[in-house]
């Protein structure tokens, strides 16, 4: 893509792309971090943070364990949802974007040129007001993700109520997806060890026995 | 889309717990009678619900009412049976409204045949859908045996899987993959558990019911029991004939029929099952009842007189000896042969399949063993079939070695 640097991140497990108007930040969730509930909150609430400063936050996350995560919960916070497998990478969710507070909060700088004090005390003062409001949200998200992270690790029937099927890998026809959604899963695919053995088919696996 | 020899199970994802399921049969009818011609529709061959609507006399049963699959097999040349199973693919598929114009481009069909059918089912198979793929409701198409969708279905990756079904049984073992060339297959199941019943009948002066099938089979299920040892459980049915009394009452007749003094015999009908080699049974064969025999359907080779315990054994010691004790600690028994009654006050001699099963393993030397019923034997192939045809990719494409993968249809 024209104009897109890839730059260094700071964190392991995240990439950043930069062009000209736009920064993308993409934290990679691997199924070991799915267990560590920290973990999942932290990068969370590290990537709703970016929204303020004009960067579209992104979370992949594996796509066996999409189950476990709360689709509407992550599109509330405005974060995007990118979910990948060995063959592919899919955006399920698109973030939502909020202007830098420094585009909101720019106002005409004073007139007086010998209070730069005085500009620099207004931005200072709009800047901590938007800090204010960034906590309140973010506490708000900390709670509905802390509700999450407390169930994550082990799936429930709820969970597998709450699933929307079409975050899963199977491009099976919208018949059935519509059909799903409002229903759930059934319950011999919950803790079913097939599910991963079977995706692996075809990819690095060990030859049948005697086959 | 699950092919029993009695039903047809069927249906997408959207289903949740339980299939479809009709009868695996379907009805020829006369094109010159009045009721094929009231219905306008009516195709060369009916499946489904409407079979009943055009059933006319009892000989319509024999000569057109046609059961295609016979243990879990189809004749090469039955064009028929052939026929019959093309019409249920295509009532499965059209069993299910479609909404027009929204991005529905086919189905992945996962089928599930009997794990001994011969490459040449596998093909014709192929070929039903890959006519049924020129209608838009098919996509693309997988086969996989029966035992290894029981094994997914009940969410064990390493075990050995018993099937036993009315005409034969198979020993199968998995391991993330079927272990096609350790299979053992055996030319028993509760077919001969009917022919053993028929006989005690006959010994007990009821000669002329031990001819109607259905009634022997009813009598099999209400009075057969698996012993834990033969010869202790008929000593002690001998000596108490009251305690092991074996009656069964037909409904809505007269009829009842009671072993009395002869009811130590019930434990030989569950007995000749798992075990037909004791000496017992010798009797019976001289008079004239059919020894089970090894006998070759397609590729395979069913064996007669293996007794359960020994076809496990066999069938696991071909599979690498690291492997072996994880086989042994998880085996599942599927199948309507193994669901037998354990009468509570008859606990100390009678068994059910899986304690049967622990039994004969233990008698040759083989102690950490684990048997258990699988869940839900009804449905487990058709849950193994969704979740197979749900988690493989798009792309692992058909092998005829592997015969596992995709095969695709041009849209």
């Amino acid at each position: 893509m024209d104009g897109l640097n890839i730059e260094r991140p700071s964190n392991p497990g995240t990439l950043c792309f930069a062009s000209s108007n736009e920064c993308t930040h993409v934290s990679i969730l691997t199924p070991s971090d799915i267990i560590q509930r920290n973990r999942v909150i932290d990068t969370l609430l590290h990537l709703s943070s970016l929204r303020y400063e004009g960067t579209q936050p992104y979370v992949a996350a594996p796509r066996l364990l999409c189950a476990t995560l709360d689709s509407q919960i992550i599109r509330s916070s405005g974060i995007g949802l990118l979910v990948y497998d060995e063959r592919r990478i899919e955006e399920v969710i698109k973030p939502e974007r909020i202007q830098p507070p420094r585009k909101i909060q720019q106002e005409p700088a004073p007139s007086n040129a010998d209070s730069p004090l005085l500009s620099e005390l207004a931005e200072l003062k709009s800047r901590y007001a938007e800090l204010e409001r960034n906590i309140t949200l973010m506490r708000s998200e900390f709670k509905s993700v802390q509700a999450l992270a407390s169930t994550s690790i082990q799936p429930s029937h709820d969970f597998i109520n709450e699933h929307r099927f079409d975050t899963f890998q199977h491009s099976t026809p919208p018949f059935a997806s519509s059909r799903l959604q409002e229903g759930s899963l059934p319950s011999f695919f919950v803790n079913n060890p097939w599910l991963d053995v079977l995706a692996k088919r075809g990819r690095t696996e060990d030859p049948p026995l005697a086959g | 889309m699950d092919f029993g020899t009695s039903d047809f199970k069927f249906g997408p994802i959207t289903c949740g717990e339980n299939p479809r399921i009709v009868n695996n049969r379907g009805y020829f009818p006369d094109k010159k009678s009045l009721v094929y011609r009231a219905f306008d529709s009516a195709a060369d061959v009916i499946v489904g619900d409407e079979v009943p609507l055009y059933l006319q006399s009892n000989e319509d049963l024999t000569t057109r009412l046609i059961h295609p699959m016979k243990n879990g097999m189809i004749d090469k040349s039955d064009d028929n049976a052939w026929k019959v199973v093309g019409a249920l693919c295509q009532f499965g598929l059209n069993s299910f409204p479609i909404t027009d114009n929204n991005g529905f481009h086919g189905y992945n069909v996962v089928a599930s045949l009997s794990a001994v059918s011969p490459r040449y089912m596998y093909e014709r198979l192929l070929e039903l859908f890959k006519e049924a793929s020129y209608s838009g409701k098919v996509r693309a198409v997988t086969m996989i045996p029966q035992p290894f969708a029981v094994a997914i279905g009940h969410g064990v990756t390493t075990c050995v899987v018993i099937e036993s079904g009315h005409g034969n049984s198979q020993v199968c073992p998995i391991s993330k993959y079927p272990i096609h060339s350790a299979q053992v297959a055996l030319n028993r199941g509760g077919g001969d558990a009917n022919a053993i019943t028929s006989e005690i009948l006959k010994d007990s002066g009821y000669g002329d019911l031990a001819r109607e099938e259905s009634l022997v089979r009813k009598v099999k299920e209400s009075i057969g029991l698996i012993p834990d040892d033969l010869d202790a459980a008929i000593a002690e049915a001998r000596r108490t004939p009251r305690k092991f009394r074996a009656r069964h009452k037909v409904p809505g007749t007269r009829v009842e029929i009671d072993l009395d003094q002869d009811s130590w015999s019930r434990f030989l009908i569950g007995e000749y099952v798992f075990n037909p080699n004791h000496e017992i049974f010798e009797s019976y064969f001289r008079r004239g009842m059919s020894r089970p025999r090894d006998v070759r359907m397609g590729e395979t080779t069913f064996r007669g007189m293996l007794d359960f315990g020994e076809a496990i054994v066999t069938s696991v010691e071909k599979c690498p000896v690291e492997l072996q004790p994880m086989l042994y600690r998880e085996i599942l028994l599927s199948g309507g042969n193994f669901s037998w009654k354990v009468p509570p006050a008859l606990q100390a001699f009678a068994v059910d399949a899986p304690t049967k099963i622990q039994s004969l393993l233990r008698k040759k030397g083989i102690r950490n063993v684990s048997v258990k019923m699988t869940g839900s034997p009804q449905f487990s192939v058709w849950h193994g079939c969704i979740i197979y045809g749900f988690a493989i990719p798009e792309d692992y494409e058909w092998d005829w070695q592997r015969l596992e993968g995709w095969m695709k249809f041009a849209a």
